[in-house]
């Protein structure tokens, strides 16, 4: 049975979409941006610093499910400019330490907000 | 150091063997779904079911009718793309409220707006989890493109 997760923990959706959905032991994180729930803007800063929250939401998300950073399958990394492919790996690692999630990484034309990154995520328990 | 090399060629052709004969015994869940009017030469289905979870194929604004990507601009080529979509998902045996994810790749970012309100109407409640962000170019040079999957 579908089931749609709502947390404050983590920015509103900006458009007709659930934060995540889950199912059958799976859960759809619907693709995060570096808004901070608290003020829900963007965050200031560079790539490090949005790829950061972006991580934090999608952590946010993934507790609010009964689901941990180690049990995410897939994510899927859009950039503003492949030039962050870098830095916002090295944030990433931070939280994917070990059986890291597969994964695509790609430069896009452009991202809601004006965003550096947006991180697609999708777990399974 | 012979003899390592030798282990370790050893344990990739076990693991060779291992994962083949696991293939064997898997039986055969894939279905592919196929609408009358698909072109033979894509080398994409409209839609993959396998374990209750279905999987549809990245949707442009191509009319059934015609073939063709239809007139107008980015509200009508959502809604024709929304419609395919659907037509793919009910023809598969499941239905839109089943649609766990979507995918929305847009030709130009001042799109997000005007597609979320066509988008709306497909999915008026508990929408699936979703990404959306603009790409450099689509197929036949549609404004839109979505992908979904669904899941029993």
């Amino acid at each position: 049975m579908k089931k749609t997760i709502t947390t404050k923990n983590a920015p509103a959706a900006i458009g007709p979409y659930s934060q995540a959905v889950e199912i059958n032991g799976m859960l759809f994180i619907s693709g995060q941006i570096p808004i901070n729930p608290e003020t829900g803007k963007l965050v200031d800063g560079g790539i490090a610093e949005q790829t950061d929250q972006v991580l934090k939401n999608i952590g946010a998300i993934l507790a609010c499910a009964g689901y941990t950073y180690k049990d995410v399958v897939k994510s899927t990394c859009m950039l503003a400019s492949i030039d962050d492919f870098k830095a916002m790996n090295e944030v990433y690692s931070a939280y994917y330490t070990d059986n890291q999630p597969a994964r695509a990484a790609f430069a896009v034309k452009d991202l809601p907000l004006g965003s550096l990154i947006e991180i697609d995520t999708i777990a399974s328990k | 150091m012979k003899k390592t090399l030798l282990f370790i060629a050893i344990l990739f052709v076990i693991a060779g063997i291992s994962c083949t004969t696991a293939d064997k015994d898997q039986k055969e869940v894939k279905r592919v779904i196929t609408l009358e009017n698909t072109p033979a030469k894509r080398p994409y289905s409209p839609a993959i079911e396998v374990d209750n979870m279905l999987f549809v194929s990245g949707q442009i604004a191509v009319s059934q009718a015609t073939g063709k990507l239809i007139e107008g601009g980015i509200e009508d080529q959502t809604r024709q793309v929304l419609t395919n979509l659907k037509n793919i998902i009910e023809k598969s045996g499941y239905t839109m409220e089943e649609v766990v994810k979507c995918t929305v790749l847009l030709q130009d970012i001042s799109f997000y707006a005007p597609m979320n309100l066509v988008y709306m109407e497909y999915f008026p409640q508990d929408p699936p989890a979703r990404m959306a962000f603009a790409v450099k170019d689509l197929p036949m040079g549609a404004l839109i493109e979505i992908d979904a999957i669904a899941v029993k």
